[in-house]
């Protein structure tokens, strides 16, 4: 549906992206994840049409996107600040694409309080912006994008200025919503597990290409690079491969490593290791806590070893 | 996308040819005519006129900061009742017509004014009339700076053992200083270009550079030493704008924060401090209106003047004049504020006619359009050459405040260019819309500049009719013309404050 | 973006001037009645643009620069100590009055129709005066006296026409050197300059709150004192005081604008200016004795006096030193 091919995007010396290729099917939410200013909002804005790229092919639906203007394409952008318009309430703001699309007042008014309703915000339709709270404000940008019925839906780290606490619950709001109304939707994040939690499948970007995108079980069994087995959250890495936590043998009969720090944790307890192969940090169970005796404190030895079948290859192809 | 930036070069050029058109043109004009003579430097009398401008700008700034600072720094802390309307008005002096500003200081210090003291024929005098405009635009300054600094900044200070002195040094003097600059940029820019102000207060000794301009063409047609000194005075002011439009640059976040909220004074030093801030205030801004208007009211009969014909076709020009002038005003200054978001130069331009000579200019269209010489169109093209800036600045401000994400977000919305400029930015930048249109009104209404350009009779404005009774012996004369003055403050304060007071009743916010 | 250009194209075109009309160039203080002027109009069948260009030094200077285009047809308000300027610079084109044209004892040269005339002359606040039992000078000289120390108010001769005369005025009378030194004890006795007659007479004169009560105005100020005043007067609260070197005579006129066109409306409008309706009005409008000889003088006048004797230089000698002599009055006086 949405092809993006080797795109190119410069700013003076910075590279926001550099033959960076990305697909979309229908009705499939993909997450940019990658660390911040990598070029994860340039290249929304190169989709939404507000930024045009050096060289490379928009399209959608097989159409190339070059000439068409950012309120031609059909597409909603949902931004990092939600940009509400001050000047309008709740409702106007709803409205707002609607009545730019040419939709009759009355009709603009119904769809916008049915959206406003699905989303818990009955009520909400005189409210100036500035008195939402952050929620409130996120839900109501996610009605006006929503509304239009877009053809592609882009958000720009729609979750990131709310609190934890919050976020799980908007999380699944979202998902329901975007698998109800069938909308293909790229989302940018840093948030590894907001994007594992939201997206179809997760595309890694960095120094303006994609390093892997795939599902996000398959990127957890095969990660492509050693940056992208830390950026997913592998801390324990060997030269080519990782060495994912059930790799890890443990016991008198394993190799003696050397435990240089402890933290206790809830439940168990994570230990740094120095062995052989290198250091790794493991997070015991208060099971194998007990099973290591009295050793896990610093300079304390235990034995650990690695099972070779159960690593991570990293794809040398 | 490559559309929308033609647009946008588009945009530059509206106000780039009027500019061309009715300053910079004529003022090229009247140099080709006779070519500058720099040799004027080596007249010690001109010198010292040089010497005296900048003397006088520069002692403007360092008073107006000495009082303007610690009264903006109270304003911005205190609260006290009808802060709100005081921190409203703050800025009508600055919006006076010159006139009227002219005979409220002579009111006050002039020979028999209020306090016995008649500083006539003394530069304090014309330092008084600077002060009176310009504290306010200091002040203003100063306050949004103090305004705009987060009290966590302020929290984190002290916490970290600052004293309240400490703090102000260390972390609000160091936020407020762009702010500060960019006023005092223009407030330099102001009292060194100053005409009408410096015409009536400098007396015959403390007149600035631009007055001897006046009188060198107006009086002697000494052409050449005119244009060297326009030159010279161009050369300086030029750099002037440029400063502020860098610091304006600087200034441009559009960084909503959350500042210090205002506290009643707590001790007796704050209540003094307080009371201190607004008879300051009251020093340099209320007090020659109050004389204008008390003498007016003193006047008696001669407020059957406002009856006359003529004041009524006078005001019936100056509201005519006013109307036409804010238009255009606001079409180019809006055009300008728009095409000169991102560049110094740009920004800097808005400012043109109050760099390039005013004499210069009105002389220079005399020679340029001698078959407009006395049209409408070229009267109302000079008030809007001088009432413009304001629009352009304001908008040009609110810009930099308004996210960008704000039309972003309509245009992915569907709106297509123009209907992104009507229905997203224009309602986000009418406040500073409205805040520009009355200045620009206001300087319309007054504007003493213009009176240089040839005029006539059936076109008498409110200000040229003041001029018609003085210029008239007869005590009844003198009275109608303190009546005018007061009426035409009256029409300058209630163009200010229909204006400017509903902008202040809703958040300005742009996000 | 087509339309806001054409807007201002329109209003730019909307003042050009379009046929049949007189452009009557003025100096600031130009004013005649309304209906006397649309009586004009439809007499001569064409509209009058009155254009007021300032003070009368300042007008002649613009008419000067423009005078590849000039800005009007016909000038008023030229006079004599501004036309041999105005004729050496080749801006005015001689009319020639009908035959039988109505006499005038005063008159200007180069084919300018003398208008009206006036004496600039110092002015003295009667009530001052008997307040504080200072007896009148009787010349000059008096005012350099310390009795008479910072009491006297004149106006700039480089910014202002009755400061011109006034500086004209002692020359002839006293000779250059002699005027110069007097001027040099009058700076040392505490004479203040003033740039315009407005502010002289309104904020230094000590009848209308200023702190000197001899000003330099005109001879015709006290009847205009009375005229223009609150209550009803019976006799002026000021008074001339024409000390000798201190009275200068100025003859306004009206002339045609060389390379001006409207030339038969044009002369209409001069032979206008010294119709009976005009030479009467002007004495209240304009505070100016009537040119014409014939013209009764107005009952409102009477307040004033016409000075006994002036002192006022001829027109060439005029034209040949004011520059010099208003740049060594500046260096007397001010530096």
């Amino acid at each position: 549906m949405l092809e993006i091919i080797d795109i190119h995007k410069r700013y003076g010396d910075r590279v926001a992206a550099c033959g960076l290729s990305l697909t979309l099917a229908a009705g499939e939410v993909v997450a940019l994840l990658g660390p911040s200013g990598c070029g994860k909002s340039t290249l929304l804005k190169l989709i939404a049409g507000l930024e045009a790229p050096d060289a490379g092919i928009v399209r959608f639906d097989g159409a190339d996107l070059a000439r068409v203007s950012p309120d031609a394409r059909g597409f909603a952008l949902m931004f990092q600040d939600f940009a509400l318009f001050p000047h309008l309430d709740v409702l106007g703001n709803v409205m707002f694409g609607l009545r730019e699309r040419r939709v009759a007042r009355e009709e603009a008014r119904t769809r916008a309080c049915a959206m406003l309703a699905e989303l818990g915000l009955d009520g909400y339709q005189a409210r100036r912006v500035w008195t939402l709270s952050g929620g409130e404000a996120q839900r109501v940008a996610l009605a006006r994008a929503l509304v239009t019925r877009p053809r592609l839906l882009l958000l720009d780290e729609p979750f990131s200025s709310l609190d934890a606490h919050l976020r799980q619950g908007l999380q699944q709001d979202f998902r329901r919503l975007l698998g109800k109304q069938g909308i293909p939707a790229l989302l940018v994040t840093h948030d590894r597990a907001e994007a594992f939690a939201m997206a179809d499948r997760v595309a890694l970007l960095c120094d303006g290409r994609i390093q892997q995108c795939a599902t996000p079980a398959a990127l957890l069994a095969a990660p492509a690079t050693p940056w992208v087995a830390r950026f997913i959250g592998y801390e324990n890495l060997l030269s080519d491969a990782v060495v994912p936590e059930r790799a890890f043998r443990l016991g008198a009969g394993q190799a003696p490593a050397r435990v240089e720090d402890v933290v206790p944790l809830a439940e168990g307890m994570r230990v740094r290791v120095e062995t052989a192969l290198g250091r790794f940090v493991l997070t015991l169970s208060a099971r194998e806590v007990a099973a290591c005796g009295g050793q896990l404190h610093p300079g304390g030895e235990i034995g650990v070893g690695i099972d070779r079948d159960a690593l991570l290859r990293f794809d040398r192809g | 996308m490559r559309a929308e930036r033609r647009e946008r070069r588009w945009l530059y050029l509206p106000p780039l040819v009027f500019l061309l058109l009715v300053a910079l043109a004529p003022a090229a004009r009247l140099l080709l005519e006779s070519g500058a003579r720099f040799s004027v430097l080596s007249d010690a009398y001109l010198r010292w006129r040089l010497l005296w401008s900048l003397g006088q700008a520069a002692l403007t700034c360092v008073l107006g900061t000495l009082i303007g600072v610690p009264v903006a720094w109270v304003l911005a802390r205190t609260a006290f009742p009808g802060r709100a309307l005081v921190l409203r008005v703050l800025m009508l002096p600055f919006v006076m017509p010159t006139l009227v500003a002219g005979i409220g200081v002579l009111a006050v210090f002039g020979p028999h004014g209020l306090f016995g003291a008649d500083l006539q024929d003394t530069p304090w005098l014309l330092l008084y009339g600077n002060l009176f405009y310009n504290l306010p635009l200091i002040i203003r300054g100063a306050h949004d700076g103090f305004a705009a600094l987060p009290a966590s900044r302020l929290a984190a200070a002290r916490t970290l053992g600052a004293t309240r002195l400490g703090a102000f040094w260390r972390v609000e003097w160091p936020a407020m200083l762009p702010a500060l600059g960019a006023s005092l940029c223009l407030v330099f820019l102001f009292c060194f270009s100053g005409f009408g102000l410096a015409l009536l207060l400098g007396g015959v000794r403390y007149a600035t550079v631009e007055v001897e301009i006046y009188s060198l063409v107006a009086y002697e047609l000494n052409l050449a030493d005119a244009s060297a000194l326009a030159l010279m005075a161009l050369t300086l002011s030029g750099v002037c704008v440029l400063i502020y439009a860098w610091f304006e640059r600087r200034l441009a976040h559009p960084a909503p924060v959350d500042p210090l909220p205002p506290a009643p004074p707590r001790h007796w030093q704050e209540r003094v401090a307080l009371a201190l801030a607004l008879g300051a205030l009251f020093f340099f801004g209320g007090l020659p209106l109050a004389a204008v208007a008390w003498r007016a009211a003193s006047a008696g009969a001669a407020w059957r003047v406002l009856f006359e014909p003529d004041t009524l076709a006078a005001l019936g020009n100056t509201a005519r004049f006013s109307a036409m002038t804010l238009v255009l005003a606001t079409v180019l200054g809006v055009m300008h504020a728009m095409a000169g978001r991102a560049r110094v130069w740009m920004r800097a331009a808005a400012f043109l006619p109050y760099v390039i000579s005013p004499v210069c200019m009105a002389f220079g269209l005399l020679l340029l359009y001698p078959g407009l010489s006395a049209s409408l169109g070229l009267l109302i093209a000079a008030y809007t050459l001088l009432a413009y800036p304001f629009v352009a600045k304001g908008i040009g401000s609110a810009l930099d405040r308004m996210p960008p994400t704000m039309v972003q977000a309509a245009r992915t919305l569907g709106a297509s260019p123009p209907r992104v400029l009507w229905r997203v930015t224009l309602p986000l930048l009418r406040p500073a819309l409205r805040r520009g249109m009355a200045f620009a009104a206001a300087s319309a209404v007054g504007e003493f500049a213009v009176t240089l350009f040839l005029s006539r009779p059936e076109w008498t404005t409110l200000t040229t009719l003041i001029y018609r009774h003085l210029g008239r012996p007869g005590a009844a004369n003198l009275d109608q013309a303190l009546v005018l003055a007061s009426l035409l403050m009256g029409f300058a304060l209630l163009a200010f404050l229909l204006i400017e007071w509903p902008s202040h009743a809703r958040r300005e916010s742009g996000g | 973006m087509k339309s806001f250009l054409s807007a201002i194209a329109f209003v730019l075109a909307a003042g050009i001037a379009h046929g049949d009309e007189l452009r009557v160039l003025a100096h600031s203080s130009f004013d005649l009645p309304k209906p006397l002027l649309a009586d004009f109009e439809r007499q001569a069948g064409v509209k009058l643009v009155i254009v007021k260009a300032g003070d009368a030094g300042e007008m002649l200077n613009k008419l000067i620069l423009t005078r590849a285009h000039p800005i009007a047809d016909v000038v008023f308000g030229i006079d004599n100590s501004l036309i041999a300027k105005a004729l050496d610079a080749g801006v005015i084109d001689p009319y020639v009055q009908k035959a039988g044209a109505r006499p005038s004892h005063v008159g200007l040269p180069g084919g300018v129709a003398s208008v009206d005339y006036g004496y600039v002359t110092l002015n003295y606040d009667k009530a001052w005066f008997a307040k504080n039992h200072l007896p009148l000078p009787r010349t000059l000289d008096d005012l350099t006296r310390p009795a008479y120390k910072n009491l006297l108010v004149v106006e700039n001769p480089a910014t202002s026409s009755p400061g011109l005369a006034f500086l004209l005025s002692t020359i002839s009378a006293l000779g250059e050197d002699r005027a110069f030194a007097l001027w040099a004890r009058l700076r040392a006795n505490g004479v203040k300059v003033s740039k315009g007659w407005d502010e002289a007479y309104y904020t230094d004169f000590s009848r209308n709150g200023g702190s000197r009560p001899i000003v330099l105005s005109y001879a015709t100020s006290p009847a205009a004192e009375v005229f223009y005043s609150k209550e009803k007067l019976t006799e002026s609260p000021t008074a001339n005081l024409p000390l000798p070197g201190a009275v200068f005579r100025q003859v306004e006129g009206v002339a045609l604008v060389k390379g001006g066109g409207e030339r038969q409306a044009a002369g209409k409008f001069i032979d206008f200016m010294r119709s009976d309706a005009v030479q009467k009005a002007l004495q209240t409008t304009m505070w100016m004795y009537p040119a014409v000889d014939a013209t009764p003088v107005d009952p409102a006048l009477r307040f004033a006096a016409i000075p006994a004797a002036h002192q006022t230089p001829d027109e060439n000698t005029i034209h040949r030193k004011a520059a010099a002599w208003v740049a060594r009055w500046t260096q007397v006086v001010l530096r």
